[in-house]
């Protein structure tokens, strides 16, 4: 059987800069709705998409491969380099995350910037 | 009804603002009866004004009172007090100014909507500050990550956001507000950790995330690089009785006695990048 492929612009459906997690529940449902088994999002047009969004794109591609009733292949498609280059770190640190530094802070009351 | 003079800050730098900020907002609960008077002051930023507009959404018995005509003239540009919380409005009020940013008041509800008005902000903050190779990224990845964690974690449906520009001291500020549980709620509402304001602060800086998620967290502390390490900037961050100031070379803890911002307040200011900008290694 020959597998259904569609395309969805995400620019369109979502926005140019893709911010918030939320949203991409937007698109879950939007490829939900779709009768094909491999999904390509278009990125064309969007010019940049935040690290948490690009996480829970991540996740919601891992959720439709894995998905046991009808699991959806999705393929990110014409990303600019900046997409490309956020999907990947994001990725890198999925597989193997980095240790989070201390931090160091001076403790100090608003009194002592009066002065 | 209490009426506050609000003070010119000494001198220029997010730490000056942020003690007119203070000493505004000192003592002051959501439910007091307050006049603000802007008559004094000379200019105001957007660490001032965006403040005072989220806490007159949430405290419809304040008043603000200026008699400063330039400061009014500008009030009236930036569409203060009630913002622009729709692309359509957006859009008519650039093709009307180029030189303002409107105030943008963000609805969990509008969705994508919200979105494609968050972008049209972005991209006109990135057009304000020149087009230096990666300066886009530089302004949409703090943009992206601190307005995603109002609707994430603040408990809240409205946020807000505004920034200027300053051709002449080649700078711009960004504000983002929201008055939702503050950091130190989050950690008790998620995690069961009674931190008090300045060590849910902290906990932020770390990267640990109310969220469980281990992958999480890293939006405030990476944005804050990006402002401060990539741009050579000043960030401010405040929730509670507490504020973090950064720079590139050092971060204070201070207290605010006798403050409490219900929420979380964000001010930094990025100087007009000279040079190419890469944030790829500090995104972590």
């Amino acid at each position: 059987m020959t597998k259904q492929r569609e395309k969805i612009d995400i620019a369109s459906v979502l926005a140019r800069i893709i911010s918030s997690r939320d949203v991409v529940a937007t698109l879950k449902e939007k490829i939900n709705n779709i009768n094909a088994d491999q999904i390509d999002l278009d990125f064309s047009n969007v010019e940049f998409i935040s690290r948490s969004a690009a996480h829970e794109l991540l996740e919601l591609k891992e959720k439709f491969k894995n998905d046991l009733i009808s699991p959806k292949e999705i393929f990110f498609d014409k990303a600019n380099s900046d997409v490309v280059d956020m999907l990947r770190i994001v990725a890198a640190n999925k597989a193997v995350p980095k240790e989070k530094e201390e931090v160091k802070l001076k403790k100090i009351s608003i009194r002592a910037l009066m002065l | 009804m209490t009426k506050i003079v609000i003070e010119n800050p000494k001198g220029e730098s997010l730490v000056a603002e942020l003690l007119i900020l203070y000493k505004t907002f000192k003592n002051i609960n959501l439910e007091d009866n307050v006049e603000f008077d802007l008559s004094e002051l000379n200019w105001i930023h957007p660490f001032l004004l965006l403040p005072l507009i989220a806490f007159s959404k949430e405290n419809k018995k304040i008043k603000c009172d200026c008699k400063n005509s330039e400061i009014l003239k500008y009030l009236q540009m930036v569409k203060f007090p009630e913002g622009i919380n729709s692309v359509d409005d957006f859009e008519i009020m650039i093709a009307k100014s180029k030189t303002y940013i409107p105030i943008s008041v963000l609805k969990k509800e509008k969705g994508v909507e919200r979105e494609k008005l968050e972008t049209l902000f972005s991209q006109l903050v990135y057009k304000s500050l020149g087009s230096m190779k990666g300066a886009n990224n530089a302004v949409y990845y703090p943009i992206s990550e601190l307005v995603g964690n109002i609707f994430e974690h603040s408990r809240k449906d409205t946020g807000f956001i505004f920034g200027q520009y300053y051709p002449k001291k080649e700078y711009l500020d960004i504000c983002i507000v929201d008055c939702g549980r503050g950091l130190k709620q989050a950690y008790i509402d998620e995690q069961k950790k009674n931190f008090d304001h300045g060590q849910a602060i902290e906990e932020v800086l770390k990267g640990n995330s109310t969220k469980p998620d281990k992958e999480r967290g890293y939006g405030v502390r990476t944005s804050k690089r990006v402002v401060c390490e990539a741009l050579g900037g000043q960030f401010v961050l405040i929730s509670g009785d507490s504020a973090l100031i950064s720079n590139k070379s050092e971060q204070q803890l201070v207290s605010l006695p006798g403050f409490n911002w219900q929420g979380v307040i964000i001010a930094y200011r990025i100087p007009k990048p000279t040079g190419p900008v890469d944030i790829g290694q500090y995104l972590e």
